[in-house]
């Protein structure tokens, strides 16, 4: 293989070790890698509860992983379990992050996720040290002096290398640091069979993968590209350059999403039967979604309704769930967006118990004005729309729960008990 | 916070009292904990609910985090939860070091 055209940068990826649970050791003075602790989300709908986080010495003492459920965790004394606290946890990562400004310009920093953060080292690394590993080395020591937090790095000469490195060689390292480079492909890459441990296979695409005939990353490197595209689509080629450590993209080319749209999904607390609190729930996902997209002064011209089946309410044709879109006349009015949602619900649902809705809004333009309907009271649209607005606005000064409807009070109803939460999650006490 | 912010020693209290009430709930054959570490990572102290039982878990609940870490005003906030409650405190990361103001050691 000739890489000589491929792009030849230095990118770190950096992650914190068990970023939860070590935020919340070092909180109570402990130390991230010796203490046994869970973080655990008792939030509603989480049934028994969820564990968002264990520590290190927790997975290893007790084989607890992450999403492990609370009966899965044994009932010993020694494990310290703890409730999830996700404002602390943003806030510490923005002060990892500005941790990091100190290495590279703002523009070649790319947070990934609440933990991880991909460094665009090229242009910056040798101003810090002799070697990328003693750079690396250098962030780590400063995250665990200033915050106490262990950090993993992978290093790596475009990002997809960094997170190979950082995934399957930096967390098994005791340095915490691990490098790859497109050399150590087929030394280092190459072997691994449990495909589902390489980053952006799951079971089903290392399924698929092992019905062609690919057992190793080694195999999938030497297959012929055209016929892996052509059997797999984009994804083919993409898994291809995967196994060669072949990565184009290009992190400040920001690429606009094709059509933007606004969501919002839920799981419920428990399987609900009956219609009435079903809608309720719809209304007030849908208010949710709709407050956002009004936000952004767009109107919709498309809504969209996802309902999960709770396991056991599957319908009679096997199937787990419905999926309905509906085109509408452009328009950004609470009242008019729900009635078309429930009208969708009334359509298709027959009766299943739900356990899980979701409300898209796609199609979006600007919203400067009322599209007045022909067949409607003028007065009352333009009223309707002034109503609308004045919701907006009390929200946006006094919070979101400033003014709720009065079914939200009814059982059933999750926006109450939801809107203290981030994530999905305690967002840990108020005024701390 | 950052700055020279004034801290209301006796809202501090009040605040991690109410919520302790509902925590502490005085079951049999279970041990309640105030923990209050002093965090250098975050310049500030935090206080914790732990709790003990037989055969379960042990669990540590945030109560509050004083932005401080100035013994004096942490030496007040301290007794006035003393007064309201008996719960056992334990002073984490402290060192070896006395109260600004009784002179009596930190534990």
């Amino acid at each position: 293989m000739d890489y000589s055209q491929e792009p030849h940068g230095l990118f770190f990826m950096i992650d914190n070790k068990s970023f939860y649970a070590s935020v919340e050791s070092v909180e109570r003075g402990l130390n991230p890698l010796e203490s046994v602790i869970v973080v655990m989300s008792e939030a509603d709908n989480t049934g028994s509860g969820l564990v968002l986080a264990a520590s290190p010495m927790a997975k290893k003492l007790f084989g607890i992983s992450n999403v492990s459920r609370q009966y899965e965790v044994p009932r010993d004394p020694r494990i310290l379990v703890v409730p999830p606290r996700m404002n602390l946890y943003i806030r510490k990562n923005l002060l990892i992050n500005r941790i990091f400004r100190d290495y590279v310009a703002d523009a070649d920093l790319f947070p990934y996720s609440i933990d991880e953060s991909i460094l665009d080292m090229t242009k910056s690394w040798r101003l810090f040290g002799e070697t990328p590993e003693a750079v690396a080395r250098q962030i780590q020591v400063r995250i665990r002096h200033e915050l106490g937090l262990y950090t993993t790095v992978g290093i790596g000469e475009n990002p997809t290398q960094a997170k190979l490195a950082l995934d399957l060689q930096a967390k098994h390292d005791h340095e915490l640091i691990g490098r790859l480079t497109y050399a150590d492909f087929p030394e280092h890459i190459w072997p691994i069979t449990d495909l589902t441990k390489v980053w952006s296979i799951g079971h089903r695409t290392a399924a698929h993968l092992n019905r062609l005939g690919i057992h190793s990353m080694g195999d999938l490197a030497h297959v012929n590209p055209y016929a892996l595209q052509q059997e797999m689509g984009v994804i083919g080629g993409q898994l291809f350059a995967l196994a060669w450590g072949i990565d184009r993209s290009q992190l400040t080319q920001i690429r606009p999403a094709k059509e933007k749209s606004w969501s919002n999904s839920q799981v419920l607390p428990r399987d609900y039967h009956q219609q009435r609190a079903i809608e309720l729930v719809l209304r007030e996902i849908a208010q949710q979604v709709i407050a956002r997209m009004r936000h952004h002064h767009q109107q919709t011209a498309c809504v969209s309704l996802s309902v999960g089946f709770a396991w056991d309410g599957k319908a009679d044709d096997g199937r787990s769930g419905l999926h309905h879109t509906r085109r509408i006349e452009p328009t950004d009015n609470a009242q008019t967006i729900i009635r078309e949602l429930v009208t969708l619900f009334r359509e298709h649902w027959s009766g299943q118990a739900v356990r899980n809705l979701a409300v898209g809004l796609s199609r979006l333009s600007a919203s400067g004005h009322v599209q007045l309907d022909l067949f409607q009271n003028p007065q009352r649209q333009l009223k309707d729309d002034r109503f609308d607005r004045l919701i907006d606005d009390l929200r946006d000064r006094f919070g979101k729960t400033a003014v709720i409807p009065a079914s939200s009070l009814l059982p059933g109803g999750t926006m109450l008990s939801r809107a203290a939460l981030v994530g999905g999650h305690n967002g840990g006490n108020s005024y701390d | 916070m950052g700055g020279i912010a004034m801290i209301d020693e006796q809202a501090e209290t009040k605040l991690i009292l109410t919520r302790l009430a509902p925590l502490f709930t005085a079951q049999w054959h279970c041990q309640y904990r105030i923990d209050v570490v002093n965090n250098p990572y975050g310049a500030a102290i935090n206080f914790f609910l732990d709790i003990r039982r037989t055969h379960h878990r042990e669990r540590s609940i945030p109560l509050h985090t004083v932005a401080t870490q100035d013994l004096e005003v942490l030496e007040r906030v301290v007794w006035g939860i003393r007064q309201e409650t008996a719960l056992t405190l334990n002073f984490v990361n402290f060192g070896h070091v006395r109260w600004p103001i009784s002179q009596r050691w930190i534990r």
